[in-house]
């Protein structure tokens, strides 16, 4: 970016603490000599992983080498200042300023330009809380100074404006924290900062510079770290980002109107010409590119002047090597706000007395001075252009002109051509009527290259250097190429036997030869390919002349045609069929001038393998060839190369002076070892010219960026010494001009409601940018926004230079690549959008908003993505599905009517597949018409299925049809009204009705209601035919489960098992084991039955035996209880 | 668009080609007036036309309007797309008139171009196939068209009758390469290609004798092909003609060819007057010199134009009218301006026999980038 001065050499430190450090670090050193074998590789395998970890750690910090394009000049680094309000924005931009320039600035509006260093310049600018200012900015901004109050923490409008510069292509960001006094705890500050840096870090990158502004001193930042980040922004390096390095744009700090007064006066909202002020950036800027102003529209450059630099750098050419700036070297510049007092204009230089005049309050008092100014602009041109217009109305044929050369040649010229005119303007003229005489016209035709050339005879006395001999020749060489087209038709033989034509080759080699003499010089040769044109004008002339007879018919007089009409309807052929060709054979004197370039003829000095040879004799010059022992010395090309150089001097001695020839010597001298030094360069020191890493040979990457530094150095040196006017004309302006550009048909608003604060950018757009097409873009809601998209509804849309607002839908890709229309967004998936606008470039980022007016909390970018192709038509389709009813059903054929509606239709769909409900495929066969067999309604159709269908069946036809999108562009013109936040959009279908309280229309066929079936409908069960059961998959086969009544041996299928002889022994063993086992369970149950029984037996008896004691017990009591009874009744009685 | 698309006007059927291209590829609409409107064919030729249609197909969205007669034309391109097609070009030119266009056009589409295009091959007018092959697909390439550009010769077909076949095949590129190509270096070697159709097996053999005759005395290093063609592959006119090509050390390569006139021109031509003719012409093509050859300066020139924004410098010999004309057109629609410089001899070649002086073409091009091409 910077041409750097020579860097100081490093100076060692001979003691002290890094001395002493070296000293250490290289006994280090020495420990790994003395103990090698622990240095020694110990695994190969290691060495191997470390070698590539290294290459890929290398590689890793290359960036793909671009084309250093800066001019020598650069224009001035844009610094923007951007945060939500109250965050300090104001003071910081004062701050900056009353570093570099020791100012301070009572009211700032609009960019402030001002020289920083040595070789930079900074145009610093405040971004005010508007989204589209904020858009604009991150379109132009090479730095940005992002300032978050910490009291308060992030903003949405931070990660707002992150999110518009990366898709801008992400200039440099530097965060800025302020506020930081109002924290009283040291601890608490600290870990804000720490919190905030981290998130800061997420947003951007890991490491991220993200500055603190400590505290307020009086109302102002403090100076050292001021100071200290005013440093930060002047060793700041950039990278140059795709968008801006392909398009040219100017950064405005000054706008006038200068539109004509009278006109303005008689009606004062007419549309207006205003010229735009600033630097170039960006790519060279063409005069008369078509230019998009963001938030105005598109426009073309009316045009273009330079005007001297109002912010020069420091002038180089001063010798003394000064650290800091001269007090009047530090310049500001900023016309908005009336700064800078000097104010250049294309031919007038104004100096402001009273500040801006550039608000729109003001515009209505500064009239008289606008009218001034404008007049002068209306008035003249500059005398350079002046200059060059007189010149080329010199030159130019059509007009009489007063030299006596011209005008006798013209007066040579026509009458003779004139004469065949007539004739041949008669017999055409009543060919407009009639037939064409074609014959006629073209004897003329050779007649007409017969006197032309003899004409060329006459030519060659006049002086050829002037332009209208050149271009009158040029026209003459054309004519040529009718004529000796017209005689290769006839015959070839003519051209080189040339027997009776001999005088006519001889003039038109003298022809074609001063047709090349005009090529030896490098004017005539500019001017001979964009000399004067003056073809036009004649020709609006002539056609006023026309005159109409007959209504209908145009009478065209043929006796104005000219050479060059006719020349205009010559057969187009790129080859020069009009080139003479010498003959070779025999005209030595021809075979003389090419015999060098042939390998075999002479060579330059440089290259003549003599010359080559003795070079390398120097280079090499003597050696020891070692396994002999021979000194060779070489041919003493330096002795006799000395001895020579004497005897030239003896020569010269006579003439010149002791001191000529020791200048002479010394050139010479220098010469012979710049040679030298090329040669040894070529052969030893290929990776320094590249300025490659040191050691090994050159790599891809070294090699590529060789290449390029190589371009770019031919890019600054090729017109470096030009003038700039005709630089100009060559390059475009380039970067770091300053321009005044012209804009024609403004409307009137934009300048009435012009606001300094709004930044205004004139975006150039190439030629293809200017037309109108399909963008298919990759798109993908925000995350932070709240809702999802619906397809056609309006968006606007940031993208290029260029803001407006459009009508997306979006659609995902099937996976034919067929492009399936969505309704809305995916909620987390990125998907595809199409649009309508202008051609971009593949690969330019873009975001979209819904509304750019009224104050929302929420996130207001509603999406973000990339351009992947422009194109003129779109392939974007819906599915559509067609319903049909079978009226009549054969076997695997089967009438449908009502899918379409007439037998056209059903033409453009034969062969097309259907389905039904049940899935039963089939295709479309034939319309059934009415002289066919078959009769239905108009539309039906034949149709073949794979199965018969029910009278029952739905049958569908799956189509995709293609779905338009609408062609809607509207440029947000934000500009163009009071308040510059609140331009209202194309409203949303949604945002209608809630607005005018409507429901959303519903169609009743899109509601579900409950199944109706039938009644009293039996549906069989499906019966599959046993062979096709069999062929069919076990998946599909029917699965018979067993039923509750059904035992084990129904259900199993019997197999006959033919054992093997050892599968048998075992079988039989098993058999045997499992009898005996069964045997041994059977003997035990029935013992164990008996013994049951026994038992049983044993308990009855224990039973019964029981019972008996009981009874017996219960007999004694019961005898003794009646025998004291007894006793006690004898006792009683008695 | 808010501004209307400035329409560039001209006049004339003449570099109606260099229009064309020139408007495709910038995207600025052309209208062009009066074609032959003073002739007693007036209005677009059938030639023209076909070319018309061959664009239309070439390109999507492009919209030319041609007024009644025919004479005034207005030509509003799309975008490029290239892919596969298939052309019958009009035999009132040969297949080099339409495939010059297409060489133009073919690296900016958005897919890569493949073409098979049916007609004359080889006539006396026009660049023929072998040149176009010979001479200015080895320029595309220095302008870093891929390495898969291919143009085969299926068929050979004379005039009047054609019958020839090509396919042509250009890959798409984003940008252009910058040239810096102003060491012509001195010839090493001629090569060529002699071609008959439907004429006896010998005539290629005579007009390499009689070609030879001629060159030998410059350099001996001469190997010319020969290609006699039957059956099918001849076409349905006889006619035969020689392509010549001189190679440098620095890999510039100059050429010139002749052909023979169609048999009903009633001009016969013998072989070895056409040998020395071509001989003749490809001398004339060395002392004009550069590092580009005259016919295919129009090329060299345009795609310097549409170079990345770097300054690009070729050596071209003396102009001819059509590159003339060609600046004139690449300055109204790309905006750029070259800077002539003519070179006569200095420095190291003083003394030197290297024919005429030279043109030394700078420019800085306009960054044109491939907008039609899909990223995914």
């Amino acid at each position: 970016m910077d041409t750097d001065a020579p860097a100081k050499a490093h100076r060692v430190r001979r003691a002290g603490r890094k001395a002493e450090k070296r000293q250490k670090n290289s006994e280090d050193a020495d420990t790994k000599q003395r103990n090698p074998k622990a240095f020694a590789i110990q695994s190969t395998n290691k060495l191997n992983r470390a070698f590539r970890r290294a290459q890929d750690v290398k590689a890793r910090k290359h960036h793909i080498p671009v084309v250093d394009r800066t001019p020598q000049e650069p224009p001035p680094i844009v610094v923007a200042i951007v945060g939500p309000p109250k965050v300090g924005k104001t003071t910081l931009l004062n701050g900056i300023l009353k570093n570099y320039t020791r100012q301070k600035v009572s009211e700032i509006k609009g960019p402030v330009t001002l020289v920083s260093g040595k070789h930079r310049r900074l145009t610093l600018i405040e971004c005010n809380n508007d989204l589209t200012s904020m858009i604009d900015i991150a379109k132009v901004a090479d730095l940005i100074l992002l300032m978050i109050d910490a009291s308060f923490g992030f903003e949405m409008e931070t990660f707002e404006f992150l999110n518009i510069c990366q898709v801008h292509g992400f200039p440099k960001v530097m965060g800025i924290l302020t506020h930081l006094d109002s924290f009283k705890q040291q601890k608490t500050l600290k870990k804000t900062k720490k919190a905030l840096k981290h998130r800061f870090w997420t947003e951007l990158y890991q490491g991220a510079k993200l500055f603190y502004l400590s505290g307020m001193v009086f109302g102002e930042y403090q100076r050292t770290e001021v100071r200290n980040l005013c440093r930060f922004i002047s060793v700041m390096k950039f990278r140059p980002l795709t968008w801006r390095s392909t398009h040219s744009y100017v950064f405005a700090d000054r706008m006038e109107d200068i539109t004509d007064p009278e006109t303005l006066r008689v009606e004062p909202t007419c549309n207006r010409n205003i010229s735009i002020y600033g630097y170039v950036r960006g790519t060279h800027l063409k005069p008369s590119t078509a230019v998009h102003i963001p938030g105005a529209g598109d426009y073309r450059l009316h045009n273009v002047s330079f005007l001297h630099d109002p912010c020069p750098l420091p002038d180089r050419g001063d010798k003394k090597q000064r650290r800091s700036l001269d007090v009047r070297e530090r310049v500001m510049y900023a016309p908005m706000s009336g700064v800078g007092g000097i104010v250049y204009d294309k031919d007038a230089v104004y100096i402001d007395v009273d500040g801006s005049n550039n608000t729109a309050e003001s515009q209505q008092q500064n009239v008289p001075e606008t009218i001034l100014k404008s007049s002068i602009i209306d008035s003249s041109k500059t005398i350079d252009s002046k200059m060059e217009e007189s010149k080329v109305s010199l030159f130019t044929g059509d007009e009489p002109l007063s030299t006596e050369q011209a005008e006798s040649m013209i007066n040579m010229k026509m009458p003779e051509e004139e004469v065949v005119h007539q004739e041949d303007g008669r017999v055409r003229r009543r060919a407009v009527f009639h037939d064409n005489d074609g014959d006629g016209r073209e004897d003329s035709g050779i007649d007409d290259s017969d006197d032309e050339d003899s004409d060329e005879s006459d030519d060659e006395f006049y002086p050829q250097d002037e332009a209208q001999d050149a271009d009158n020749q040029d026209e003459e060489m054309d004519m040529e190429t009718e004529t000796i087209e017209q005689e290769d038709e006839d015959s070839d033989e003519d051209v080189v036997e040339g027997s009776g034509l001999n005088w006519k080759i001889d003039l038109r080699e003298k022809a074609e030869k001063a047709f090349i003499e005009r090529q030896s010089s490098s004017v005539n040769l500019q001017r001979l390919v964009y000399g004067a044109v003056q073809e036009e004008e004649e020709e609006s002339g002539e056609e006023g002349e026309e005159e109409l007879r007959g209504g209908l018919f145009k009478v065209t007089s043929n006796e104005d045609e000219t050479d060059k009409k006719r020349k205009r309807n010559n057969r187009e052929c790129s080859r020069d069929l009009s080139k003479m060709i010498r003959d070779w054979i025999d005209d030595h004197e021809a075979r003389e001038s090419i015999t060098d370039c042939f390998v075999t003829g002479n060579w330059g000095e440089g290259e003549d393998a003599k010359t080559l040879l003795d070079q390398d004799d120097e280079i090499y010059g003597d050696f020891e060839d070692l396994e002999t022992g021979d000194v060779v010395k070489g041919n003493d090309s330096k002795t006799t190369n000395q001895n020579e150089d004497e005897k030239e001097d003896e020569i010269f001695d006579a003439h010149e002076s002791k001191k000529d020839r020791e200048s002479r010597m010394r050139e010479k001298r220098m010469e012979r070892k710049r040679k030298l030094k090329e040669a040894f360069d070529r052969n030893y020191d290929v990776d320094k010219i590249g300025g490659a890493s040191g050691g090994g040979e050159s790599t891809l990457f070294d090699n590529v960026k060789r290449e390029l530094n190589e371009q770019a150095r031919l890019n600054r040196e090729e017109f470096e010494n030009m003038d700039e006017t005709t630089r100009v004309q060559y390059e475009g302006f380039r970067p770091g001009m300053y321009v005044r550009l012209e804009l024609r048909g403004i409307p009137a608003e934009m300048v009435q409601q012009f606001e300094p604060h709004y930044p205004l950018i004139v975006g150039g757009v190439s030629s293809t940018e200017e037309n109108m097409g399909f963008l298919r873009t990759r798109v993908k809601r925000h995350r932070w926004y709240k809702r999802i998209l619906k397809t056609r509804d309006p968006l606007i849309v940031s993208i290029g230079w260029r803001r407006y607002q459009t009508l997306p839908m979006y659609y995902m890709e099937d996976h034919n690549l067929r492009q399936r229309m969505l309704k809305y967004t995916p909620e987390h998936m990125h998907c595809w959008a199409l649009f309508y606008g202008p051609i971009t470039p593949q690969g330019t980022g873009f975001l979209a908003v819904q509304s750019i007016s009224g104050a929302t909390p929420d996130f207001r970018i509603s999406a973000t993505g990339t351009v992947l192709e422009s194109d003129c038509s779109t392939q974007l389709v819906k599915k559509l599905k067609l319903v049909g009813y079978p009226y009549k059903i054969y076997r695997n054929t089967c009438f449908i009517k009502g899918m379409f509606n007439s037998p056209l239709e059903v033409a453009k769909f034969e062969g097309a597949s259907i389905r039904s409900v049940s899935g039963i495929r089939g295709h479309v066969k034939k319309a059934i018409t009415n002289g066919g067999k078959e009769q239905g309604p108009s539309g039906a159709f034949r149709a073949m299925f794979e199965d018969k269908l029910l009278m029952s069946d739905v049958v569908f036809c799956r189509t995709w049809y293609p779905v338009q999108v609408p062609k809607m562009y509207i440029v947000v013109s934000n500009l163009m009204i009071n308040k510059k936040d609140s331009w209202q959009a194309m409203k949303t279908v949604g945002q209608l009705r809630f607005e005018q309280n409507l429901k959303v229309p519903v169609n009743e066929d899109s509601l579900y209601k409950p199944i109706v079936r039938p009644e009293g409908r039996q549906f069989s069960s499906l019966v599959i035919p046993r062979a096709l059961q069999k062929e069919l998959p076990f998946k599909s086969k029917p699965k018979y489960l067993r039923g509750k009544n059904q035992t084990k041996h129904d259900k199993l299928m019997k197999k006959a098992v033919v054992r093997e002889p050892k599968d048998r022994q075992i079988a039989a063993l098993m058999n045997a084991l499992r009898t005996m086992d069964k045997n041994k369970k059977q003997t035990k149950k029935l013992e164990r039955k008996k013994q049951m029984a026994e038992h049983k037996k044993l308990l009855e008896k224990q039973v019964v035996k029981d019972q008996w004691r009981h009874k017996e017990a219960k007999k004694k009591i019961y005898k003794a209880l009646a025998k004291s009874e007894k006793k006690k009744s004898k006792v009683s009685e008695e | 668009l808010e501004i209307a698309m400035s329409v560039l006007e001209y006049e004339g059927s003449n570099f109606l080609r260099q229009r064309l291209i020139l408007s495709t590829l910038s995207g600025k609409p052309v209208k062009i007036k009066k074609i032959r409107s003073s002739d007693e064919n007036p209005g677009l030729h059938e030639f023209e036309a076909n070319l018309l249609s061959l664009l239309d197909r070439l390109t999507n969205g492009t919209k030319i309007d041609i007024s009644v007669t025919g004479t005034t034309l207005l030509y509003r391109p799309g975008i490029l797309i290239g892919g596969t097609l298939d052309h019958d070009c009009n035999l009132e030119r040969s297949i080099g008139y339409y495939l010059e266009v297409i060489i133009c056009l073919a690296p900016f589409c958005k897919q890569a171009v493949s073409c098979t295009l049916t007609g004359i091959t080889n006539d006396h007018a026009d660049p023929t196939v072998d040149f176009l092959k010979g001479t200015n697909l080895p320029l595309m390439k220095l302008f870093g068209v891929g390495d898969d550009l291919e143009l085969k010769i299926n068929k050979r077909g004379a005039s009047p009758g054609g019958g020839g076949e090509i396919y042509f095949h250009c890959p798409r590129v984003n940008k252009l390469r910058t040239l810096n190509f102003t060491e012509p270096g001195k010839v090493k070697n001629i090569r060529g290609v002699a071609y008959a159709t439907r004429v006896s097996p010998q005539m290629p053999n005579r007009l390499v004798t009689s070609a030879r005759g001629v060159l030998n005395g410059f350099i001996p290093d001469i190997y010319i092909n020969t290609d006699h063609l039957k059956g099918a592959q001849s076409g349905k006119s006889p006619g035969f003609g020689i392509y010549l090509e001189a190679r440098s050390t620095k890999d510039v390569i100059l050429s010139a060819e002749c052909n023979s006139l169609p048999k009903s021109e009633n001009a016969s031509v013998d072989p070895e007057e056409l040998g020395k003719r071509a001989a003749c012409a490809l001398l004339e093509e060395i002392h004009s010199g550069g590092c580009v050859g005259s016919s295919s300066q129009y090329l060299a020139a345009l795609f310097m134009a549409l170079g990345e924004q770097d300054v690009g410098k070729v050596l071209f010999g003396p102009l001819t009218p059509y590159t003339i004309e060609f600046l004139r057109h690449i300055r109204d629609f790309l905006q750029v301006t070259f800077k002539l410089e003519a070179k006569t001899y200095s420095g190291d070649q003083m003394g030197q026999n290297i024919g005429s002086s030279k043109v030394l073409l700078t420019c800085v091009g306009v960054g044109f980038s491939n907008m039609s091409k899909t990223i995914r």
